[in-house]
């Protein structure tokens, strides 16, 4: 069932459409001198040199935890890239032999491009290798190869974890 | 003799004494977990992972090794039975390692596969694990990890009953036991990567394959090893559309569960120097362009010279229907003169390995035969060639021994049309080549040294749009007007080269055994070729 909508009827002035658009023209007027004196009424941010704040859960760009001894926290399991749902994770291990922990990643590539920064690499990662908190907006680049970081860059961003690595001992 | 009764979980069925508990039970259709047995190996039952209830006996037995009795009940899901199977999982588990994120079995384990299957509960131990040995050289092509052993003694006992070599041994007594070569040898017999695959955890593993890809992104497809003229039945698994590497597939007529380590290897092969486009005169031209130089350099040829100044060489590792393709536009050519190349003859040994290492030198010969055709080996076409008899080759295939004089007196010649996959000393410097496809981009068939034909299932996707050697053959014989018949698919050549030599049948439509890990792209790693990273 319908219900009825009140279309209250034009007056003789508005309907004139002169005194309207002076009207009209009276207030774009004011906000422009107000915007020149002051400000008052732009809502645009000075980005980039105006940060905004981000909430403590954003995730942002990805970083790369270490170890206490400077490595990656990164065993190249390949969980991120499997759980990835945007398949922009690549990674090539290595073999450090005989160590505690023996396999390491040699190339560790995200898209940002193709990151549809969703945080399933962050879930899926066992050993908290992988973070998306670093804070950092994904920024825009001229070639779409610099939007490919890779190890170097996701370590410049890491720091130490607390979690210990392979479990703890109870 | 007459069967005996058993009741397995409830279902009743008729079995030959003599048989064990597991074979009655698989028959009944239930399975029961197992770590040591192999069907083809002796049967220690040391996993105790196979231990059932029955009314035979107050304690369980171990259902590998005890055999069936008139009138016996076997349980498998009673709550005996499963406490029991728990609590030989958490036994196993209090020293292993459960690093499987590191581990390259995970996703294929058997251990890994049982716990989440039996027990899925967390460790009730409070002492630190043992620490033993990892990543140990134990053989050329096997790593081993002493930690992640669980000392089912598969690989023992594959190395004393079927490789015969007996490298392997326990050493030590309980929790610090482990496996280990005799001093001074390693574990370096010609099938020592079986033992890989035997290995239900990731002790064992393929120096090889270590850590190249994650066992779940990969794609797999049936396919038949290249190696030698014994065809063994294996398994493809590709990735980014190359191959990983190659495991062995059960065939009892054939090659039971196993495959030597160098037919392994071969992958490689076919790796290196891989052609993705066609070459004329030294340039890279698409396909056609290839295809149509090829016909008119022919043509030229045939019409200068005579038909009879043209030979073809013929390779034994083509697919029956690649054979058949290039047969047929020889002949609609009027080609008399054959040659048959591949890789030189190696040694043999008991088990698998033969001393021909072509996989098809049967059904070239039955082919040949098939068309009252006759060839000679490659090396009489050096003094064809020096007598003048012949002045261009149609040549098939990159896999023929090095050979100076021949290379040499190849220069000589006014045509050299090249159909291959791979480049190769025998196609540099030729006039024309066609790339075509390798056996694991192609649906095809061989024939092994027995006359036994075997299924190739198309495991890659193959590089642009190069077509199979039937196909590439096919489309020259159109271009030079030859009647060949319209081939649409392998399957087509198949039929029609059967009806000509019905020895060469076989079931088309096989179990391919295809399995989807993570899409093949057709261009591997085509983000990073199209925007390579700077600065």
């Amino acid at each position: 069932m319908g219900y009825k909508v009140n279309r209250p009827e034009f007056t003789l002035a508005e309907n004139a459409y002169f005194v309207e658009m002076a009207k009209g023209i009276g207030v774009a007027t004011k906000h422009l001198v107000e915007n020149l004196a002051s400000r008052k009424h732009t809502v645009t941010r000075e980005y980039p040199e105006q940060q905004p704040e981000y909430a403590a859960r954003y995730r942002g760009q990805h970083r790369l935890m270490l170890r206490d001894d400077g490595r990656a926290r990164c065993v190249a399991c390949m969980l991120c890239s499997t759980a990835c749902p945007a398949k922009c994770i690549t990674i090539q291990a290595g073999d450090y032999g005989d160590d505690q922990v023996e396999k390491y990643p040699i190339k560790f590539e995200i898209d940002l491009l193709v990151c549809v920064y969703c945080g399933m690499c962050e879930e899926a990662c066992p050993c908290d290798a992988i973070r998306m908190d670093s804070g950092v907006h994904a920024a825009p680049e001229l070639h779409r190869a610099a939007s490919r970081v890779g190890k170097v860059d996701l370590l410049r961003l890491g720091e130490l974890s607390i979690a210990q690595q392979g479990g703890t001992f109870r | 003799m007459s069967l005996i009764k058993v009741k397995i979980d409830g279902t009743e069925v008729e079995v030959p004494p003599g048989t064990t508990i597991l074979k009655a039970a698989e028959q009944a259709g239930v399975e029961i977990p197992t770590f040591c047995y192999h069907d083809a190996l002796t049967r220690p039952a040391n996993c105790r992972m196979c231990l059932v209830n029955t009314n035979k006996a107050p304690k369980l037995l171990p259902a590998c090794y005890s055999t069936v009795m008139d009138g016996m009940e076997v349980t498998t899901t009673d709550p005996k039975t499963e406490k029991t199977r728990k609590s030989t999982l958490e036994f196993i588990l209090l020293h292993h390692p459960v690093d499987c994120p590191i581990c390259d079995q995970a996703g294929e384990c058997t251990l890994q596969n049982h716990y989440f299957d039996h027990s899925a509960s967390k460790s009730r131990s409070f002492t630190r694990k043992n620490h033993k040995p990892k990543a140990v050289e134990i053989g050329p092509r096997v790593t081993f990890d002493a930690e992640r052993c669980i000392v089912c003694t598969r690989c023992v006992r594959f190395c004393d009953e079927v490789s015969k070599s007996g490298e392997l041994q326990v050493v030590q007594r309980g929790e610090r036991s482990e496996i280990s070569t005799f001093p001074g040898r390693s574990l370096d017999n010609a099938y020592s990567l079986n033992t890989v695959d035997l290995c239900p955890v990731g002790a064992l593993t393929s120096t090889d394959f270590r850590f190249k890809m994650r066992v779940w992104f990969l794609n797999s497809a049936n396919s038949v090893c290249s190696g030698c003229a014994r065809g063994c039945n294996i398994i493809v698994d590709h990735g980014e559309n190359r191959v990983q590497r190659y495991r062995p597939r059960y065939n009892a007529d054939v090659n039971q569960f196993w495959m030597c380590d160098a037919g392994r290897e071969t992958y490689q092969e076919f790796q290196q120097q891989r052609l993705d486009s066609g070459r004329v005169s030294g340039f890279e031209v698409p396909t056609k362009d290839a295809l149509s130089a090829a016909a008119a350099a022919i043509d030229a040829f045939v019409k200068e010279r005579s038909v009879d100044a043209l030979a073809f060489v013929l390779s034994p590792l083509s697919t029956n229907e690649d054979t058949w393709g290039v047969l047929a536009l020889a002949e609609a050519l009027g080609v008399t003169r054959f040659y048959v190349g591949g890789r030189a003859a190696g040694q043999a040994d008991e088990l698998l390995v033969l001393a021909d290492k072509n996989p098809n030198r049967k059904g070239l010969e039955t082919l040949l035969a098939a068309r009252g055709l006759t060839a000679e080996p490659l090396s009489a076409l050096t003094t064809g060639i020096a007598s003048g008899a012949v002045g261009g080759v149609v040549w098939v295939g990159h896999e023929h021994p090095r050979n100076a004089p021949l290379e040499a007196a190849l220069q000589k010649l006014a045509l050299r049309v090249v159909l291959t996959s791979n480049a190769s000393v025998w196609s540099t410097g030729a006039s024309v080549i066609v790339a075509t496809r390798t056996f694991e981009e192609s649906d095809g068939t061989w024939t092994n040294a027995a006359g036994k034909t075997q299924r190739l299932f198309r495991a890659l996707e193959p590089l642009r749009e190069i077509p199979p050697t039937w196909d590439a053959a096919a489309r020259i014989g159109r271009a030079l007007s030859a009647a060949l018949p319209l081939w649409l698919s392998a399957r087509s050549v198949f039929d029609e080269l059967v009806r000509a030599a019905p020895t060469l049948a076989t079931t088309w439509d096989g179990p391919s055994g295809r399995k989807q890990g993570r899409p093949d792209v057709p261009n591997p790693g085509f983000r990073a070729q199209a925007f390579p990273r700077r600065g």
